[in-house]
């Protein structure tokens, strides 16, 4: 069986209004364990509602997506956090750390949640932070990091809880290229330690150039699907 | 905070204003509880009068409930000068007893209050001396009907004067010791009414079923609640009154704390996105947020509260005093509507009242995050990241 399975997925925003805009138009896709993919497309292609409604962050219109043997588009929204809490992790192209709480809580937030000991949160928040070279800066609120440094908390947040699938959503848009080179090494890096799978969505040729398989989505439908 | 502050104190203010014009009525000289004949109310008339006082007195020395007694014989009279003559209430007392019954002795404004040596002695009403125009010392004569029907007249010395703020008593009333009344009224163990104190007012209506239960057939007890009537029910509308003005105050209490956290938590819509994406569920965002307001609401309910219950004590023990209001000098304002012209208003502090008030802000305050919660939660998180 496949790890993730999307059949048939439409969005249309705003449906039955003069507004109304058809982002997905009926995407089918499966993805394997462990997989290192990176879907690209131009602005309005769908890439981010794809990565939402693959986290359950949206809902589609039509269609079902799998994961893992669950129907997640069938769940409701307790069941979904509950879900995401334990099988998903997001890095966002804005970060979106929590401002009021330090680095270290942001980190260890999820893994309180599944109700991880004070003990073990210490020790896991320490190896990840050492991982990602922010163990200088846990007692920092996020507003007192540079971009960089906030978005490896934010990788740092989405691996500390060990998902199976980690979903970022253009990770690199806000870094300068270095930075950029920086977070997809050490992406590949945790899909290799850590055996996690992880999609991206990006229009860098960076990260593109990176991803073992790359998908491209045009007007709402996968235009193109390549394995390196 | 201040919504608690002043939900309390105006309670407070409201419970202690009304207590006080209660208790202020019923003291001044009516009395909490009266004894008088049965067919008294319905026929004043010197046909109907406590004819065996003694045997009254007697029949209450076993009564716990009662603090004090006093025998009153009121009846009317034309007080009259060399210059003047005015008609008024003339009424036999017992000095000592009195004073531990009613507020006349304390009504004290000039000369000498009464004793139970006293003849001759007139302890008059400050308004009533200044229509006559005399004063302590002066001598006026009376002339009026004794209990057995005959022609009563004699020379009285004002010994006092007297002013309760009630403008219509001051205006009309004079008081004689009681052994001399009887002596030219020839009243002897005859009165009008005993008047009795309660040793706790909580209970007066349980004291008044026992004084019953041990009056002879011909006498009847009856307690303020009865005698004052009318004030009791212009309390109580009064009440109403209040009531409705706290429902309205809640209603804008109400609105003002939604705003609040209506504003609250829709500031945090995005933050509270995150948290979602990132696995808490929306019942997890609600418990967090009413946990959040109970913390900020208890917190603040407490200060709030604590600083009016203070006032509240405070005020009960140091009165507010409402001299004047600009121009408008108090007293003489309420003596123009013939009110009692009490001009201090202490309020009423009542812990167990303040903390059910402060229980029912603390719930208001709960309350109204629930509304803007739940408007939250029907965002899906990427609607509520992406909210401005």
């Amino acid at each position: 069986m496949n790890f993730l399975n999307i059949n048939g997925v439409k969005k249309i925003f705003n449906e039955g209004k003069e507004s109304e805009s058809i982002a997905l138009k009926g995407v089918d896709l499966t993805i394997e364990k462990e997989e290192f993919i990176v879907i690209s497309g131009p602005s309005g292609s769908g890439k981010s509602t794809l990565l939402n409604i693959i986290g359950g962050l949206d809902s589609a219109n039509e269609g079902s997506v799998t994961l893992d043997g669950v129907e997640i588009t069938a769940l409701n929204e307790n069941a979904l956090a509950l879900f995401r809490r334990e099988n998903i992790g997001f890095v966002f192209q804005a970060y979106n750390l929590i401002p009021v709480l330090t680095v270290k809580e942001n980190i260890e937030y999820v893994m309180r949640l599944m109700g991880y000991s004070q003990q073990e949160c210490d020790a896991r928040v320490m190896e990840v932070a050492k991982e990602l070279d922010i163990d200088a800066y846990l007692d920092k609120l996020p507003d007192h990091l540079s971009g960089g440094q906030q978005q490896r908390v934010a990788v740092a947040r989405a691996v500390a809880s060990k998902p199976k699938l980690i979903l970022a959503d253009e990770p690199t848009a806000n870094l300068d290229s270095k930075n950029g080179e920086k977070l997809m090494a050490l992406m590949q890096k945790l899909n290799k330690d850590e055996k996690v799978t992880i999609i991206f969505s990006s229009h860098d040729p960076m990260v593109i150039a990176k991803a073992r398989r790359s998908i491209v989505l045009k007007d709402g439908l996968i235009f193109e699907d390549k394995v390196r | 905070m201040f919504s608690t502050a002043l939900f309390v104190f105006v309670s407070a203010i409201s419970d202690g204003s009304h207590k006080q014009i209660i208790r202020s009525s019923v003291e001044i000289y009516p009395g909490y509880m009266e004894i008088t004949n049965a067919a008294f109310e319905d026929d004043p008339s010197f046909e109907n009068l406590i004819f065996d006082v003694q045997k009254a007195k007697e029949s209450l020395q076993g009564i716990d409930g009662v603090q004090a007694s006093s025998v009153r014989f009121e009846t009317y009279a034309l007080y009259a000068t060399s210059e003047k003559s005015v008609g008024g209430m003339f009424c036999g007392i017992e000095p000592e007893n009195e004073a531990k019954i009613s507020r006349l002795k304390a009504s004290l404004v000039a000369g000498e209050y009464l004793n139970s040596d006293d003849t001759n002695a007139l302890y008059l009403g400050e308004e009533l001396a200044k229509r006559l125009h005399v004063k302590v010392g002066d001598t006026l004569s009376f002339i009026s009907t004794a209990a057995d029907y005959s022609f009563a007249a004699d020379n009285l010395i004002i010994k006092g004067l007297f002013k309760t703020k009630l403008y219509e008593f001051d205006n009309s009333s004079a008081f004689v010791n009681k052994a001399y009344f009887d002596t030219v009224m020839k009243s002897q163990n005859i009165a009008t009414h005993i008047i009795l104190s309660p040793k706790d007012i909580e209970q007066i209506d349980a004291t008044t079923l026992l004084v019953q239960q041990v009056l002879s057939k011909e006498l009847e007890v009856k307690n303020y609640k009865e005698t004052m009537e009318d004030l009791i029910l212009a309390m109580e509308v009064d009440s109403v009154f209040g009531y409705i003005t706290l429902g309205i105050f809640f209603i804008v209490i109400f609105f003002v704390i939604a705003i609040f956290a209506f504003l609250s938590v829709y500031a945090r819509i995005r933050q509270i996105g995150i948290l979602r994406a990132i696995g808490t569920t929306p019942r997890g965002v609600m418990s967090m947020i009413l946990v959040e307001a109970m913390i900020l609401g208890t917190i603040s309910v407490g200060i709030g509260g604590a600083v009016s219950a203070y006032g509240a004590y405070y005020f009960e023990k140091n009165p507010i005093e409402l001299s004047s209001m600009g121009d408008l000098d108090m007293e003489e304002y309420m003596t123009q509507y013939n009110m009692v012209a009490e001009i201090t208003f202490p309020t009423d502090f009542n812990p167990s009242n303040i903390l059910i008030q402060m229980f029912i802000m603390l719930l208001l305050n709960i309350v109204t995050v629930i509304y803007p919660i739940i408007m939250m939660n029907r965002f899906t998180p990427t609607e509520a990241i992406r909210y401005v």
